[in-house]
């Protein structure tokens, strides 16, 4: 059994609590509006810098093989971006009367880091060597997209009969993580 | 299937991550394997026959 700190670095577990709880003050400080949205918005990106060293620690602990190391990076590079994306689309749509093909490319600046994703995902599966771990991943990813599935249509039907409110279409990429996240705990809790 | 993995490689004093270098995965599907809650592929198969100098039907066999 490995300790929860390497003389490498410190445990994963630090870095992920420091990121959750920058999160919530940032979150806290919106919701009072002690700070504005952009300032919150570069806050946050600094926040994420947190998930470098927690990824990294993750690494170290795990001994992750080159394939999730740069599956790693690339996803990272995405996340950064959809949130850098994500702010300075939200901005300008609050501050400025858009219409047309702007609207239209400020739509694309969160959605390309999320292509990126997606990618990263793709790349990860193709790259992989190791046989085991791809079938795992590839496993847990196809339960995630059954859940996303059943859950879009209840809701989409639920929905349609006015029980529940709307919501955007970009949620079955989260939710999908979410999914992905569960499957693969899921697996570990029955020693798969 | 069933495997012999665990006694071959007790018999050479190899850890899960000694045999697990030798074939170039990762401990979890050396572990994975030898508790038969995944049956390798042909080409890997091959390569397990390989690293322990036997046959394939000299490793695994049908349940």
């Amino acid at each position: 059994m490995e300790k929860a700190t390497t003389p490498a670095g410190r445990s994963p577990w630090f870095w992920a609590g420091n990121y959750l709880v920058s999160s919530a003050i940032i979150v806290v400080l919106k919701l009072t509006d002690a700070i504005t949205a952009p300032i919150a918005m570069i806050l946050f990106l600094g926040a994420m810098g947190l998930l470098i060293p927690l990824v990294r620690a993750g690494e170290r602990r795990n001994c992750a093989n080159p394939v999730i190391v740069r599956y790693n990076r690339r996803f990272l590079a995405a996340a950064f971006g959809y949130v850098l994306g994500l702010g300075i689309a939200i901005t300008l749509w609050n501050n400025f009367e858009l219409s047309g093909p702007v609207v239209f490319a400020i739509a694309l600046l969160p959605t390309i880091p999320t292509f990126a994703m997606i990618w990263a995902m793709g790349r990860y599966l193709v790259e992989e060597t190791d046989e085991y771990l791809r079938y795992r991943t590839v496993r847990a990813a196809l339960m995630s997209l059954g859940m996303v599935l059943a859950i879009g249509i209840f809701w989409g039907f639920l929905e349609m009969f006015e029980l529940v409110p709307h919501i955007w279409a970009w949620w079955v990429l989260p939710v999908w993580a979410i999914g992905l996240g569960l499957a693969q705990l899921w697996m570990k809790v029955r020693g798969e | 299937m069933n495997n012999r993995l665990k006694v071959l490689r007790a018999e050479r004093s190899w850890s899960q991550q000694d045999l697990a270098d030798r074939l170039g995965v990762s401990r979890q599907s050396v572990n994975a394997i030898e508790t038969g809650r995944y049956d390798p592929s042909l080409p890997l198969a091959f390569t397990i026959a390989e690293v322990f100098g036997l046959p394939i039907e000299a490793i695994f066999s049908r349940d």
